[in-house]
């Protein structure tokens, strides 16, 4: 899923050909953004547009070549003229007099055009990367390549790939050497599968063409510097200090030449937008806002000894755990810090729960793109690729931190506490200098583990995921005061973090403290069950199964193999009553009927039907199963197909407490379900216990703090 | 020692009255920062001073009466049209065409007439606790206007010591009081001396002919629409010479921003100056180029 949609999307047809734009956001002034096709399209700016369509109204297009634009392979239809026509086309069918462009690579050579062509249009130019040919110094790789350009050459390699034959016949291969050697940071796996998936969308001879046409009407030296010069727009160009695209050395002439502003970015190469997106995206608002002279807003600023103690509360959206072990956890703050006002940025469905309980949402929680939203997309059938889906919800990260710092940035909070709010524990390590407070990481899993499904490749990119996590905590201990873990040494799970890494218990009892397990919720003593049941509808002499599949839309799959096994187990187990909660996002009427099985959609207070029922069929959520856990509670778990944590963290803590008994949806038949329903209903269980003064202990580590 | 040593400094002479001016660093644009009650003289800006001076180039100068300024007692010279043609005596002497000019309390009235009457000097005016009459007054400086010219009571309070009579006979014990006033804030033993020495350096004299002024020629409520450059108003929640009310209404008149600080009284400058610094900077940062 994307952190955002258009507000409007059409095409303008020139020549024959569509070229596609799309609308975001409505507030003065216009940005447009070009990227430099047909290499790529507009999804480069994936981590830009969410944050600056809070703030302005944002135009992009694909140009021709690529996205949803059309390819033509004719280099004529690629030329500069071609080009800058359908920038003012597209200006034009959008209404937009004037805008600040913002440009990447060999794009900004259009946007210079159409600076000089149309000043009245251009308000502002930002150039990233900018890609104005005769300034500064060409990259040689390019000088020695073009001479053979139309050459046959025989097995080609590395830049030498920059050939017509080459590129028209090896596409695949041209770009993922191009992408693979702009991408200079580490660990930089997914913006690399990105650049390559976006080049591929386009074709060989598309791309040969583009590269003809832009050179097709290039003028002199001469004259590209007269019209830099006499520019009569501001500009502002950021630059990675190790673009081997574009060389620095000529951003830094194009900022000279224009009189602009430079930002060389250390340590960044060419793709500064999809590497560093948040210092880009603050660098072009203080760029677009000072140029207009944005007026300051009115405000209220407390004496530093004047302030009440204030914490900001991050409760992931992932999985429905978070919410209530948050909500006791700062309840326990509050007794021990009585004046402390705690703000939540949160989203759907945990929203629902801080609301029922009083707490203070904050407003700009409306801002955030859907984490629960994505994760609901990213699954299908009983399957959740739980890694993947963290690394495709890269966009969403960006825009919900860009929330998030203006939240910090203007709420004087002395102290945020993020439950797995993996945006802020990112991108606070990624530009260290935006940390404003004191910060609280908590989870209730470290590292991310490779599914066996996944091959080599995911064990490479898992490790590198968790690589990355090792570095960003060695290098800046100070952003995460104190991190937490919701559990027990003895619930991490035995392995390494990957090749040469440390093993993940070792590292994260060097870096965590352990809060002990937080159910938010105390169960009923054994001689009170039966108070609960009764008061719930449950007689005692019934055998109540109750079957839920959580709240994250994942979960129709297993709900109809149940209700399958139900006919089954209630020919074993007479007594057996079913009771099947399908969760606000499936529609329990949408279910397979029975006479005598119950299908509710929501369920007030789930967690207390748990406690009581004499067995439970879930997923392998945490939440659910360690709730069942501290009911000494029979139940079944069904982890999610490829989803590591509920296959291995979760089941490994399971393992510990002796809980559950741990299912294989794949290879269960409904007969087997049966068969484990009816053994396992009523079973006396003796789980290890839960503690019950997690959010206590929690609470103490955080006070600290404040 | 101070922080920073002016880049100039020299005299400018209006209408035979010498007022001293200092200019620090070269950035642009300039910022002009204004006297304010002639009770004190231009260090009271010595917190602002290096760090806008980083950035812009600064301009502060002695109003009539303190400071490096003539010692004048005609009431004519303290008058709020005066101080604008005086400071634009002082732009002119520096070569400055416009600047941001900034005000503190009286400085209020100054800047205004400034900006309503040489509009092309003044690219944006940021007032804090503007002293202009778009309030009640406190309730216990009511009395101050009518009581000034009476005989002060045997066992003075408070404002009782707003008065002329009183002011000749303990002028030290009154501005020990009246920056006690000022600064509200907890710990501000540093703020009110230097206040006080910089008080020593005019004298009731002084003060004396400044409260015979005339009053200004468009009242306070109107001045605004004769403005029309951005205007940022700063004022503490808790000043206890011009209520906060006073700045709603200045930012409110002139479409302005403004900037409340809680637990502040009636000069931030001094006492939140990295708060005030920055908003000053941000300020000037947003006029737009």
């Amino acid at each position: 899923m994307r952190a955002v949609y258009p507000d409007r999307e059409d095409v303008v047809i020139r020549d024959g050909f569509e070229v596609h734009y799309e609308i975001y956001g409505d507030r003065e002034p216009t940005l447009f953004l070009i990227p430099p096709s047909p290499i790529t399209h507009s999804r480069i700016w994936k981590g830009l547009i969410p944050h600056l369509a809070r703030h302005y109204r944002v135009l992009t297009l694909d140009g021709r070549g690529n996205g949803k634009s059309s390819r033509p392979t004719d280099p004529i239809a690629h030329s500069q003229e071609a080009t800058l026509g359908d920038l003012v086309a597209v200006l034009d069918a959008t209404n937009t007099s004037s805008a600040f462009v913002v440009a990447h690579c060999h794009a900004n050579w259009w946007a210079v055009s159409l600076a000089a062509a149309h000043p009245e249009r251009v308000e502002g130019l930002v150039a990233i990367e900018p890609g104005v040919p005769y300034l500064g110094r060409p990259q040689p790789h390019w000088v020695e390549t073009a001479p053979h350009w139309d050459e046959i050459l025989e097995n080609p390699t590395g830049w030498q790939l920059n050939n017509r034959h080459a590129i028209t016949t090896r596409h695949r291969d041209w770009v993922e050497f191009f992408f693979g050697e702009q991408l200079v940071e580490p660990h930089s796996t997914k913006q690399l599968e990105d650049a390559v998936s976006w080049a591929l969308e386009s074709t060989g001879e598309v791309l040969a063409a583009g590269e003809e046409g832009f050179e097709l009407d290039f003028p002199d030296k001469e004259t590209v510097e007269h019209m830099c010069r006499s520019l009569a727009v501001p500009t502002l160009t950021i630059h990675g200090e190790r673009d081997i695209c574009q060389h620095v050395e000529r951003g830094k002439a194009f900022a000279e030449i224009t009189d602009g502003e430079l930002i060389i970015l250390e340590g960044a190469g060419h793709l500064t937008p999809a590497r560093e997106p948040v210092e880009v995206n603050l660098a072009i608002r203080r760029f677009v806002d000072k140029t207009r002279g944005k007026p300051m807003k009115s405000h209220v600023w407390p004496r530093g000894m004047n302030r009440k103690k204030r914490a900001l509360f991050l409760s992931s959206p992932i999985g429905l755990g978070h919410a209530r072990r948050d909500l006791a956890i700062a309840e326990e703050l509050r007794a021990i810090e009585p004046g402390l006002e705690v703000d939540w940025l949160a989203q759907h469905p945990v929203t629902t729960a801080l609301e029922s309980a009083g707490e203070r949402v904050h407003p700009a929680s409306d801002w955030l793109a859907s984490e629960s939203g994505h994760i609901a997309s990213e699954a299908s059938g009983h399957e959740l690729h739980c890694f993947q889906a963290l690394r495709r919800m890269d966009e969403i990260l960006v825009a919900n931190f860009m929330v998030f710092q203006e939240v910090v940035e203007e709420g004087l909070y002395d102290l945020v506490i993020g439950d797995e709010a993996w945006d802020v524990d990112y991108y606070w390590h990624e530009n260290p200098e935006l940390k404003r407070t004191s910060n609280v990481w908590l989870t209730d899993f470290v590292g991310y583990l490779p599914m066996p499904d996944g091959g080599e490749h995911e064990a490479y990119l898992t490790a590198d995921y968790n690589a990355e996590m090792i570095e960003h905590i060695a290098r800046f201990p100070r952003i995460r005061d104190r991190a937490i873990f919701v559990g027990n040494p003895d619930d991490i799970y035995p392995a390494v973090f990957g090749p040469d890494l440390p093993k993940i218990r070792d590292w994260t009892e060097d870096h965590f403290s352990f809060s002990g397990y937080i159910t938010g919720f105390t169960p009923p003593t054994p001689d009170r069950v039966e108070e609960w049941r009764a008061e719930l509808g449950y007689d005692s002499e019934e055998k109540v199964c109750l079957v839920t599949v959580g709240g994250s839309g994942v979960g129709r799959a297993l709900l109809e193999k149940v209700i399958r096994a139900y006919p089954l187990a209630k020919e074993k187990i007479p007594e057996l009553r079913m009771v099947v909660v399908a969760g606000p996002r499936i529609d329990a009427e949408s279910l397979p009927q029975h006479p005598g099985l119950e299908l509710h959609g929501y369920v007030d207070r789930l967690y207390r039907h748990l406690a009581v029922c004499d067995l439970a069929v879930v997923q392998g959520g945490l939440t659910t199963t360690m709730e069942l856990t501290a009911a000494q509670r029979p139940f079944l778990y069904f982890p999610l197909t490829n989803h590591f944590e509920q296959n291995f963290h979760v089941r490994h803590r399971l393992d510990q407490y002796g809980a559950g008994r741990h299912m294989d949806y794949r290879s269960t038949d409904p007969d087997q379900l049966a068969e484990a329903i009816a053994t396992e209903v009523s079973r006396v269980v003796h789980y290890h216990p839960v503690e019950s003064d997690g959010a206590r202990r929690a609470a103490r580590l955080i006070a600290e703090l404040i | 020692m101070r922080a920073a040593y002016p880049d100039e400094s020299g005299q400018v002479e209006r209408d035979g009255l010498k007022l001293g001016f200092e200019v620090f660093g070269h950035g642009d644009p300039t910022i002009l920062l204004l006297p304010t009650w002639t009770i004190i003289h231009s260090r009271f800006w010595k917190m602002q001073i290096p760090y806008l001076s980083r950035y812009y180039r600064v301009i502060s100068y002695d109003g009539p009466g303190n400071g490096r300024s003539d010692r004048v007692t005609d009431p004519a010279r303290y008058s709020a049209e005066s101080y604008a043609a005086d400071a634009v005596a002082v732009l002119d002497a520096c070569g400055v065409e416009s600047a941001v000019v900034v005000g503190l309390s009286m400085g209020g009235q100054y800047g205004t007439r400034l900006a309503a009457f040489y509009p092309e000097r003044v690219r944006g005016l940021a007032l804090i606790g503007p002293a202009l009459g778009l309030g009640d007054p406190l309730p216990e400086r009511a009395g101050i206007v009518e009581n000034f010219h009476r005989p002060y009571p045997e066992d003075p309070r408070g404002w009782d010591k707003y008065n002329l009579a009183y002011w000749h006979d303990h002028y030290q014990d009154f501005a020990e009081f009246f920056f006690g006033q000022i600064f509200v804030e907890a710990h501000s033993t540093k703020p009110i001396e230097d206040a006080v020495r910089w008080a020593l350096e005019g004298g009731p004299a002084i003060l004396e002919a400044e409260a015979a002024r005339p009053r200004p020629q468009i009242p306070d409520s109107e001045i605004f629409t004769k403005i029309d450059c951005p205007v940022l108003v700063i004022h503490g929640i808790e000043d206890r010479i011009q209520p906060h009310q006073v700045g709603e209404e200045a930012a409110r008149l002139s479409q302005g921003t403004l900037s409340s600080m809680i637990g502040s009284g009636h000069m931030p400058n001094v006492r939140d100056p990295v708060k005030v610094n920055l908003l000053l900077r941000e300020f000037v940062e947003r006029l737009g180029r």
